[in-house]
Formats: structure tokens, C-alpha cells, sequence
């Protein structure tokens, strides 16, 4: 049977992490993704915010948080776990290296971080997570329920699973949503070319 | 005498209809899934066994009637006014209409319901205070052993489904087995939501979280499957893969699950 | 050649990226490919085997819409054997897909609600992921759309690569999709669209009743038939494909598999040209070639003399034991100069 081994290959490239191809997940829609010689269309349009998931979650400050805190301003999110020794710093600082890119602008954006782990990370391990990544103002890093943080992912067509040692397998997804909360965009992987994503947030600011 | 006729018919039929609405009001039996072992069916260099704690779970797949109440009771999960965002255009397709599952489907009241989201079946759960059960709950109670029926291996029984074209009618709860635990239909009638669905899939990508995974990240990692020949399994993941929490489809159903306190 | 030359460097850019780690730079290197000016839009049209979409003969590249549906069905195998199929777009081989090199294809992928599993497409046409299978992985009642540029000229094997990949191409999942070079091909008279598959069933060959797939015997690779066109006698007596003598024909062959590799034969002619693989060699004067599973040949005989010529696998069990028998029908008047019986006196 030859499935294992196509599985093992692909596992290979996609573990392989680098990932010349911007390779398209299905995902909310509608998302626009980096070009290749394959291009995943979305087909429909949900038009639909997701600020409309009514669970809270608690800031990094101890406060309660819903998503809808976050309408006005464009908002980039990502989800991790603290205890996450590569690739969720990675796509931290990669998410700081868009707000760099914004310039003057950052600070008329949300950027949002969800943690994987409603187990161990605790608003003041989140608090302490932004110090040491040097995380500012702007930045809100959210604590949920099992139930609340999955019904996100969902949303956010981002994939995690636990594992034995409570760590967590996970996709890598930097969604951009609008000042309502609506899609606008998703790049997925590590060190990924953010152009398109800036200039969505840029776009985002202005509408 | 006629009249008497007229009450006493009236008295039986109402009294059935109560038997029937009470059937459907009354909590639905759940059965004990032992404390078990699931191997994770993608296994990474991160992955053990995971052990999985006892808990409770319905003995059947929530049914049409069943989740009618749970319509009537929860206006916003009604065909129309559900949210896009939590089921899409497909979202109970095959009632009658917002609170009728319709005369001409008085045959599937009592099977399962289908064409419901994640989102749905989570807060169907949540309003019985219950919950989804997740991925290894799921498949340690699915790899219970029948007890009613012959059979040579469980995988070739639920390949034997898996083959099969959806019947025009789905069949009501409890029609094909039950197994070792008391639980019915594990396999054989429709498809099952589970909490996290959208675990590492067979389309999921890039992952480098773990420290094992972080050294292999740039070279090269693999992920193998656990038993290359547990086609149903394959299938089972693949199908999950394929699904988004909004999605409705017409051979997709839920049961929900609890802790043992 | 320049194609080759591009896709040589995008390998090594690739290649590159793998190992020099985590640079995606190579991200951006498909913009610099040389890609026709897309001029309108056109559906595809798309047969049924032995049937073939009609040459194209647009001078220029356009976007072609290919909207193709998962159909699973139970059908005939064998004429009192059924079998529960997995297709594109109903029938096995799936349906024929034809466009022209430098097209945009716009593809969408529907499975049909009444499915009862996912399933996603692999066409080794396209260049990127999964030839389209992560893109397409779609459950049932729900569609994927991608779009793709046809590159490279040939003749392409498709197929679905949802896990497990070998019981979805079991069930008959494959077909073919033809990028004609820009240059168009040569003119033939008749073209036909056969494909092979293995099968593999509880029962033996034409046991009555509905069959189901059998996974030791396809993990053994021991099928219990072997299929032109997805069933026994698709097209043969007054099924066959028809033809005349004088007639240039030319077969799209392919092989789905997912197990064997044909020697694929024609009983009575001699393949004037053979597109090696599919590709661009061209071959001449050839009995028998090897069409491998997830492989392609495209044939051209010119037909002299008519009768009935037969399709096989020259592994010849498979057609006397297993159904690996086409026919085509030449009619036509008697050719002695090529060939000639010659009776004998009693």
C-alpha cells in the first residue's frame, strides 16, 4: 500500500516547514493567497464577522475579553502556546515583523495571540510571555476556555491537536480581519511572505 | 356510544402522543466508556498513547426529535435564523420547515439527526450539559466490540458501511449494533462530530511546536500512520479532514458525551 | 525546451529552499515564468469514455472552466456483477479533460451530497501541491475550485489522493486530461479514450450480486479484473469503438491502476507512432508499449484492413481471465495487397 508512504512524503515537505509553496488550506473566505502556479479559489464569501462567537476569554491583564472588543480597528491574529519552544515565537516575531512594516500606522491595528494551552497559560504566564517577546501596547493575548479557544480555531481554520506530554501540534496561521471582524485574509506557515498581509492591513486601516 | 367511542379513542390517542412526546423529553440513556488507551492514528515523534479517562456518553446519535427540542427551546438555532458563520445553507435541509420536521418524514423522527454543524451539535451538548466527545473518546468507544451481531472484523464491518451509497431513508437509532459498552450505531449509520475535528489532519501542514519537532524542522520530520492497514480508520481521519464547523451534511450526525465527576 | 530549462531551475530553486532551510524566496521565482496572454474564457467539454472532446484549435490560451463531480454509484463491473464506484463525473475512467498548453484551468471539484466520503483530485498536469489534491479535499455536498496553468504539453493521468489513496483509486477513481501542445497535434481521421484499471472484489471474476473492494487482495495486487474502460465488455461486439479502413486512429490510453502496469497491445496492427509515456518522444513502428499505473501513451495506427481488432493487455491472463478486452470495429473493403487469405483447396 502505497498511501503510508505518500503520507511520509508529504509529511516530509509539509514538516519540512520551509515551504516554497504557499500551500492553500481551505479556509474562511474569502481569502486571497500568495500566487503559484496553483491557485485555490474561495468560492463563497462568508460575509459573517467573527465577532459573533460569544465566548470570553481573559487578557494577559486578567480581564474578560469577547471578540468584540475588538471592532474599529483591523486585527491580526495569531494562536500559540507559551510553552512553545520554536515555532510560536517564530510566528510571533513574525507577526511583529508586520507591525514593523506598518510604520506610524501599527497602533490603528489589534494584534491578538491565542493561547493553545487553557492549561498552563494563565493570564500572568501570558503577561510574561509579552515582556520577554517584547510584545507593546497594542498587543492582547488571550486565555480560554478548552471549549472557547477550539471554537476559535475552528473559526480561524487554524488545526492543533494535544499530545502526551501536553504540548501541541498546530497549524501556523496569520488571519487579518476587518474593522467588523470579517475576514480579509490568511497566510499560513512560518516566515512567510507577508507582503500581501501588510498591504490587506493597510487597506483594512483605510476602509 | 359513539361518543364513548369518540373519548376512549381520543383518551388512547393522546395518550400515545404523550407517550411519544415524553419518550422524546426524557434524558437520554448514557453508558460507562471504560478508562482506555488511544494511539493517536498520525503518530509524530511527540505522540504516545494517550490515556483516556472514563466518561459517559449517549447509547445513540442524537435524533430528529431530539434535536427538534432542542430547536424549539433555542430560537437562534432555528433554519432560519442561524448564523452563517455556525451552519451553512445546508443546515437541517431535510425538515419541513423551522420548527416541523414535516409529516412527510414522520419515518426518520427517531433516526439521527443530520445535516448539523459542529457548532450546532456543540450547542445541542452544551444546553444538555453535555459535551462533544473528542477524537480519542470517540474512536476508543468506536473500537468496542459488538455483541449482537456476527462478524469477522469490526474493519471489514464499517468498510462494508463505508462502501455502501447513503440509504434514500436513514434508518432510526439502534438499528445496527451495539457493543461491548451498550452503545449503538458506533458504525454503520451515519458520521459523528467530534470536539476537535480540526486536529492535525491529513491536509494539515507545517507544525515544528515541540521541541522534537523544532529540531526536525527544517530537515526532514515524518508522520506515519499507526496501522497502514486500518483502512477505516483512514477513512474515519480522512472524512474529518475534509470538514469545517460550519459544514451541514446529510450523512453527519452527533452524540454527545460527559465526564464522570 | 525553454520549459524544461525553467522548470530545471524552479526544481533547483525549490531543491534550494529545501536545503538552505527556511528561505521561502523561491515563493516568488513562478512569477518570472513566461505565461501566454490569456485571451476569453470557454467550459470545457468533457466525454465519457471511448468518447474524446473534440482538437482544439484556438491559436491562443484562454481560461477553461472544468467543472468535474464525485459520483459514487454502484454500476455494472460485469453484466450480473455490481460494484459500489467512486467517480469523476459518473463513469469509469473519469471524464476526459482537454485543453491546450498555456490554459488557465479553472477547476472546481464537487462532491455530491449523497457521497458518503471526501475526496480530492491529483492531476499530474499541474505543477504545485499535490497536483491540486490539497486544494480539493472536499467533503461531501461541498466543492473546492483552483486554478492551475497547463505547462507542460502531454498526456496526463488524474486521480484522487484522499487517504487511503489505493482503495480511492480502486474504486475508480482516475481519468485523463490532455494538454495539447500549442503547435495542436497532427490531424487524425477517429480518436478513442481507453483506460485500464485493476479491480478488486470479495468475490471472483463475475460472481453474481454486489461486489464489494477486497483490501488484501489489492495489498497482494492479485485483482480479480482487469478493465478497459471500467467494465467487462464496455466496449466490445456492438459496444466497440468503429472505425474504417484508411482511417488514422489515435488512442488517449491511460492506466489508473492503482497496481498494474499494461503492456498494452493491439491484435492485428502495428502502432505507426507511439507518444512515449505520453509525452513528447515520439516512437514508430511499435506491437506493444507499457503504460504504467498512473501513466499515459498515446497511440496512432492507420487501419488497412477490416475485422474486429482487439484491444489487450499482452499479459494475457489478464484478458482471457480477468476482462482486459476492447474492440475496435474496422469496416471497410478487403485489402489483399496488405492482407490476404488464401484459400485452400479441399
Amino acid at each position: 500500500m502505497n498511501s503510508h508512504i505518500i503520507i511520509t512524503l508529504f509529511a516530509m515537505l509539509m514538516l519540512a516547514g520551509c515551504r516554497p509553496y504557499a500551500v492553500e488550506t481551505s479556509g474562511l473566505d474569502p481569502l486571497k493567497k500568495s500566487v503559484n502556479a496553483t491557485t485555490e479559489i474561495k468560492s463563497k464569501p462568508a460575509a459573517e464577522s467573527i465577532f459573533q462567537l460569544a465566548d470570553t476569554f481573559q487578557t494577559q491583564d486578567g480581564k474578560p475579553f469577547n471578540l468584540a472588543m475588538l471592532k474599529g480597528k483591523p486585527t491580526v491574529v495569531g494562536m500559540i502556546f507559551t510553552n512553545c519552544t520554536y515555532a510560536c515565537s517564530r510566528l510571533t516575531s513574525d507577526i511583529k515583523g508586520i507591525a514593523d512594516s506598518l510604520q506610524g500606522q501599527a497602533d490603528k491595528v489589534n494584534f491578538l495571540l491565542v493561547s493553545f494551552d487553557s492549561e498552563r497559560d494563565h493570564p500572568a504566564r501570558l503577561k510574561q510571555f509579552a515582556g520577554e517577546m517584547g510584545l507593546g501596547e497594542n498587543w492582547t493575548l488571550l486565555h480560554g476556555s478548552d471549549e472557547a479557544v477550539r471554537s476559535l480555531s475552528v473559526l480561524l481554520n487554524v488545526q492543533y491537536e494535544k499530545s502526551a506530554s501536553g504540548n501541541f501540534s498546530h497549524s501556523n496561521m496569520v488571519s487579518v480581519l476587518d474593522k467588523n471582524g470579517v475576514f480579509r485574509f490568511q497566510q499560513e506557515g512560518l516566515f512567510a511572505n507577508h507582503t500581501q498581509t501588510i498591504s490587506e492591513i493597510k487597506d483594512a486601516i483605510r476602509k | 356510544m359513539k361518543y364513548f367511542l369518540t373519548i376512549l379513542l381520543l383518551t388512547v390517542f393522546s395518550g400515545l402522543a404523550q407517550a411519544q412526546e415524553k419518550a422524546v423529553i426524557a434524558d437520554k440513556k448514557m453508558v460507562t466508556v471504560a478508562a482506555g488507551i488511544y494511539k493517536p492514528f498520525f503518530e509524530t515523534n511527540d505522540s504516545r498513547p494517550l490515556m483516556v479517562a472514563a466518561f459517559k456518553m449517549d447509547e445513540c446519535a442524537v435524533t430528529n426529535a431530539e434535536f427538534l427540542e432542542f430547536v424549539k427551546a433555542n430560537p437562534a438555532w432555528r433554519r432560519s435564523k442561524v448564523n452563517r458563520l455556525f451552519a451553512d445553507s445546508n443546515y437541517l435541509k431535510h425538515w419541513e420547515s423551522d420548527l416541523s420536521i414535516g409529516k412527510i418524514n414522520a419515518n426518520i423522527y427517531h433516526s439521527p439527526v443530520v445535516n448539523v454543524s459542529w457548532f450546532a451539535a456543540q450547542a445541542y451538548c452544551k444546553w444538555k450539559n453535555k459535551r462533544l466527545p473528542t477524537i480519542a473518546e470517540w474512536e476508543l468507544a468506536g473500537n468496542g466490540k459488538p455483541r449482537n451481531i456476527k462478524y469477522t472484523s469490526l474493519t471489514e464491518y464499517i468498510l462494508g458501511w463505508y462502501k455502501k451509497p447513503n440509504p434514500p431513508v436513514l434508518p432510526n437509532v439502534k438499528t445496527t449494533y451495539q457493543n461491548q459498552y451498550g452503545l449503538y450505531d458506533m458504525h454503520g449509520l451515519v458520521w459523528e462530530w467530534t470536539f476537535n475535528f480540526n486536529s492535525f489532519t491529513s491536509k494539515a501542514d507545517s507544525r515544528g511546536s515541540t521541541e522534537d519537532e523544532a529540531k526536525a524542522f527544517c530537515a526532514a520530520g515524518s508522520v506515519k500512520v499507526k496501522d497502514k492497514n486500518d483502512y477505516a480508520g483512514f477513512l474515519r481521519f480522512s472524512y474529518r479532514g475534509s470538514l469545517k464547523g460550519n459544514y451541514c451534511i446529510p450523512n453527519l450526525g452527533f452524540r454527545c458525551a460527559k465526564d464522570i465527576p | 525546451m525553454k520549459l524544461t530549462v525553467i522548470k530545471s531551475v524552479l526544481a533547483l530553486a525549490l531543491l534550494a529552499s529545501l536545503v538552505a532551510g527556511c528561505d521561502s524566496s523561491a515563493t516568488t521565482s513562478t512569477s518570472s515564468v513566461a505565461i501566454d496572454e490569456i485571451k476569453g474564457e470557454e467550459t470545457a467539454v468533457l466525454t465519457d469514455a471511448p468518447n474524446v472532446p473534440p482538437p482544439i484549435t484556438r491559436k491562443h490560451a484562454t481560461k477553461v472552466i472544468v467543472n468535474l463531480d464525485v459520483v459514487e454509484k454502484v454500476m455494472k463491473i460485469a453484466d450480473s456483477t455490481e460494484y459500489t464506484f467512486w467517480t469523476f463525473g459518473g463513469s469509469v475512467p473519469g471524464k476526459f479533460i482537454r485543453v491546450r498548453e498555456g490554459d488557465l484551468v479553472d477547476f472546481t471539484l464537487k462532491n455530491l451530497p449523497d457521497s458518503k466520503l471526501p475526496h480530492n483530485i491529483d492531476l499530474h498536469a499541474v505543477n504545485g501541491p499535490g497536483g491540486g489534491a490539497e486544494a480539493t479535499l472536499v467533503a461531501p455536498g461541498q466543492s473546492a475550485r483552483f486554478q492551475f496553468k497547463a505547462l507542460n504539453p502531454g498526456l496526463y493521468v488524474y486521480h484522487c489522493a484522499t487517504g487511503p489513496v489505493g482503495m480511492h483509486i480502486a474504486n475508480g477513481m482516475y481519468g485523463l486530461i490532455m494538454v495539447e501542445p500549442k503547435e495542436g497535434m497532427s490531424k487524425v481521421d477517429k480518436e478513442f479514450y481507453v483506460m485500464q484499471g485493476d479491480f478488486y472484489t470479495k468475490g471472483k471474476y463475475e460472481a453474481p450480486g454486489l461486489q464489494e473492494f477486497d483490501q488484501d487482495k489489492a495489498i497482494q495486487e492479485n485483482p480479480d479484473y482487469v478493465l478497459f474502460n471500467g467494465r467487462v465488455r464496455a466496449n466490445t461486439g456492438a459496444n466497440a469503438m468503429q472505425a474504417k479502413t484508411g482511417e488514422n486512429v489515435r488512442l488517449f490510453v491511460g492506466n489508473g491502476g492503482p497496481n498494474l502496469t499494461s503492456s498494452f497491445h493491439v491484435i492485428g496492427e502495428v502502432f505507426d507512432k507511439v507518444y512515449v509515456e505520453g509525452g513528447d518522444l515520439i516512437n514508430e513502428n511499435v506491437q506493444t508499449t507499457v503504460v504504467p499505473a498512473g501513466g499515459s501513451s498515446i497511440v496512432e495506427m492507420k487501419l488497412q484492413v477490416p475485422g474486429m481488432l482487439n484491444i489487450v493487455d499482452h499479459a494475457l491472463y489478464r484478458t482471457f481471465h480477468k476482462g482486459a478486452l476492447a474492440q475496435i470495429k474496422v469496416s471497410g473493403d478487403e485489402n489483399p495487397e496488405v492482407f490476404n487469405k488464401i484459400k485452400t483447396q479441399k
